[in-house]
């Protein structure tokens, strides 16, 4: 019954005869463990093949949803970080294989005739799996893949001639857009793997052709099934094996922050394989080219030559020769990179910004955990986090003259924003105006402590005018000035008297004489988020520093025209403390 | 001899096996995620005043809502439409919902152009304005959704909007 079942599908598609012809397919010398090696390869890359269609179930390619799709992947479906993880593990194996699988070929002598392009198709796969690595790196579309983008395109736009032109291809424009996270996908998941699949099978084919090669003639044959089959796929499985714990073990693979291309301190690094020429590039700085043109262009050529040294040289000098290109090539490789790996983990800059780049992609994930991503894409997650983008723009506008708590005050020259808008503040502002915390660096601001000299308010009335004045950044958006006054609770708080009789002479509340210049600022709403914007964008203005303006004296530049409004937003809430500390930790779906 | 054989060709069909296991039993899992996903059911939304609705005449409401899709968390924005027609003073209840979505394929149900009956523009199914199946289209009339008035003078009317799967003679939640 099972043989005529097997005879019919003989008959009309010849797999079970392909079978058997396989299987009892003759290695001289016999079944060993070297043979094994090519096999291995095929299977990390049927495993990157079958987590690769699963992860496109789920990951989505634009500029704007890859990191939240990656994200979701990561964090939220079932096994994702273990999908994704192994994945990328897999991939990174493939890479060792493809190398070990060249090295081999040429020192058992299977490069050369009637081999030639048995090698060629080796060389031209283990050139695919660099280029599914590489566009795999990006397509999260987070700081890594970003600026590795950046980068590897730029190179590709120094090559000469075509270089330009392909970069334009390979991104869709000219620069970054909404094209090229999807053409770069396109790529790594049909272009790349169709021609690594199409690589497979002429190998395969060829393979049937000529067989397991071995210079052992004389030595007994022995049949694939069963001891050579054993070792393929126990050396897979191996394999396989060492991959998911590598992938359980580091928890997958991390996912660092969206990216962000006004961010200037990422320290970017290629995939660990192309450490070496990233080395090379500082070795040849100033003539980069060498790195990134001559040197990989050298080694590709060489390594498509190989069969043509065998034919030129007598065998055994081309042997030699061969086998000592790919042995350097491979050592000097593993070399290059364990240098690389060893300065970064010298580097206390590189340190400190990874440790940055780390904190970015903890809060980016809470924060996406908690609140979900904006339909407009993840890149605002941060962007619109008071925490993130205010303390980014405050260290860069702010931090040279003024200090937020932290800072030495004989560093600074400006007021000390540290509670800026409590009542504390307020009120160590009315106990010592030309405190260094305050007006103490910026003399030209002396109206309050010439008020302070001549001042009479008791300890009890400057509390009152502290916590009325630190009142004001609650009065509604809505609320003229007008109909605020005249609510009973302002006139009936206990430092409203006291304010009028001292600081009201100086201070406007809301009601400035037209197209006169004030004394001070007008205090109407001080400490809200439009009152203190106002003041990062026209500190000049007649409400509020105006004065200084007139008497050309030190006063605080005008951020107007630098920062868009959201940041003048984000940059408020964070001087004012406004925004979430502590978040739940992300929920994250293994461990 | 024979023993070695064995254990070579036992060894080399279980490795296959497991290597096959090792990736399919965590991509399964993987791909079945979407199944243990419920989707939220829904609170009870305030869409009118009593006093509003003219008794017998149906007048449809968005339900705005925000929704969080995957990682995608959007604005509140329309995410289905709802049927309320007012009863009669007296009856038992004042007022009926229904679901906008049709019991047959999930099209928007919408008025017959004579404004008599409700009609699904899709594959013609036809239900009355007690949402009783006037075809055969449809496997059941239209899904009414619970509602709930406020203690007002002139109460609040407030829907819980929930889906069904079409196709079934009874009304079944959609998982
Ligand atoms: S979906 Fe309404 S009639 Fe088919």
């Amino acid at each position: 019954m099972l043989k005529t079942l097997t005879d019919w599908l003989d008959d009309r598609t010849g797999l079970p005869g392909l079978t058997r012809r396989v299987l009892d397919r003759p290695i001289p010398g016999g079944a060993r463990w070297g043979h094994a090696v090519g096999f291995a390869l095929a299977s990390t890359i049927v495993v990157d093949l079958v987590t690769g269609l699963l992860l496109m179930t789920t990951y989505s390619p634009s500029s704007s949803t890859a990191w939240g799709s990656v994200y979701y992947i990561t964090y939220q479906v079932d096994l994702g970080w273990f999908v994704r993880g192994l994945h990328r593990y897999a991939s990174f194996a493939s890479v060792i294989l493809g190398g070990l699988f060249l090295v081999r070929l040429v020192l058992v002598g299977a490069y050369r005739a009637p081999r030639e392009v048995h090698w060629w198709l080796a060389v031209a796969t283990f050139l695919l799996i660099l280029g599914a690595g590489v566009s795999g790196n990006i397509l999260p579309w987070d700081q890594r893949g970003y600026w590795a983008a950046m980068v590897e395109t730029s190179i590709t736009g120094t090559t000469p001639v075509v270089g330009p032109t392909l970069k334009k291809l390979i991104i869709g424009g000219s620069t970054f857009g909404n094209l090229t996270v999807t053409r770069i996908y396109g790529a790594h998941v049909a272009l790349l793997p169709g021609l690594l699949i199409l690589c497979g099978w002429a190998y395969a084919v060829l393979f049937g052709k000529h067989g397991y090669h071995g210079s052992e003639k004389s030595k007994p044959t022995e049949p694939y099934w069963p001891r050579q089959a054993f070792f393929d796929f126990a050396l897979s499985s191996a394999i396989l094996g060492v991959l998911s714990g590598l992938t359980v073990f580091t928890h997958g693979y991390s996912l660092d922050a969206p990216a962000d291309p006004s961010s200037d301190d990422y320290p970017a690094r290629p995939e660990w394989y192309f450490l070496p020429l990233n080395l090379l590039l500082h070795v040849f700085e100033g003539r980069e080219f060498i790195a990134t043109q001559i040197i990989p262009g050298g080694v590709v050529a060489g390594l498509l030559f190989l069969p043509l040294l065998a034919k030129i040289l007598p065998k055994k000098l081309g042997d030699v020769a061969a086998s000592s290109f790919v042995v350097t090539l491979f050592g000097a490789a593993s070399v290059l990179i364990g240098v690389a790996f060893y300065r970064d983990s010298v580097s206390e800059p590189f340190h400190q910004a990874r440790a940055r780049a780390d904190r970015a992609a903890e809060r980016a994930t809470l924060l996406a955990t908690r609140d979900g991503i904006a339909p407009a894409g993840a890149s605002y997650l941060l962007s619109l986090d008071p925490l993130t983008r205010g303390h980014e723009l405050f260290t860069k506008k702010c931090l040279g003259c003024h200090s937020l708590g932290d800072r030495k005050p004989e560093e600074s020259s400006a007021s000390n924003l540290k509670g800026y808008g409590s009542v504390a503040w307020v009120r160590g502002l009315l106990e010592k105006p030309d405190s260094v915390d305050y007006f103490g660096k910026t003399p030209d601001c002396g109206g309050m402590q010439t008020w302070k000299e001549s001042s009479k308010l008791t300890a009890r009335e400057l509390d009152a005018v502290a916590s009325f004045v630190a009142g004001f950044a609650v009065i509604p958006e809505e609320l003229t000035p007008g109909n605020w006054l005249i609510d009973p609770k302002v006139k009936e708080h206990p430092g409203f008297e006291p304010y009028k009789r001292e600081c009201a002479e100086c201070h406007t509340l809301g009601d400035p004489a037209k197209g006169k210049m004030e004394p001070a600022p007008d205090l109407f709403a001080w400490g809200s988020d439009r009152w203190t914007a106002r003041m990062i964008r026209t500190p000049g203005s007649t409400t509020h520093y105006g004065f200084l303006e007139a008497e050309n004296a030190q006063k605080m530049p005008s951020f107007g025209g630098q920062l868009t409004e959201d940041d003048l937003r984000m940059l408020v809430k964070y001087i004012k403390g406004d925004y979430e500390q502590a978040l739940p930790p992300a929920k994250s779906s293994g461990k | 001899m024979p023993n070695r054989r064995n254990f070579f060709r036992l060894g080399a069909v279980g490795l296959v096996n497991l290597f096959a296991l090792a990736l399919a039993v965590p991509g399964l899992k993987y791909l079945l995620d979407p199944l243990g996903k419920r989707s939220g059911s829904g609170d009870f939304r305030k869409l009118a005043r009593l006093g509003q609705l003219k008794i017998g005449e149906p007048q449809a409401f968005a339900i705005l809502a925000e929704r969080r899709d995957a990682w995608v968390k959007y604005p509140t924005e329309p995410v289905g439409s709802v049927w309320l027609v007012r009863q009669p003073e007296g009856s038992p209840e004042p007022v009926l919902a229904f679901t906008a979505e049709c019991p047959h394929l999930g099209c928007p149900v919408n008025l017959a152009p004579d404004r008599k009956t409700f009609l699904c523009p899709c594959h013609q199914a036809a239900f009355g304005f007690d949402g009783k199946k006037l075809n055969d289209v449809p496997p059941r009339g239209m899904d009414r959704l619970p509602v709930e008035l406020s203690t007002e003078a002139d109460p609040e009317v407030a829907v819980k909007f929930e889906r069904f799967q079409p196709q079934t003679a009874e009304k079944k939640p959609l998982a």
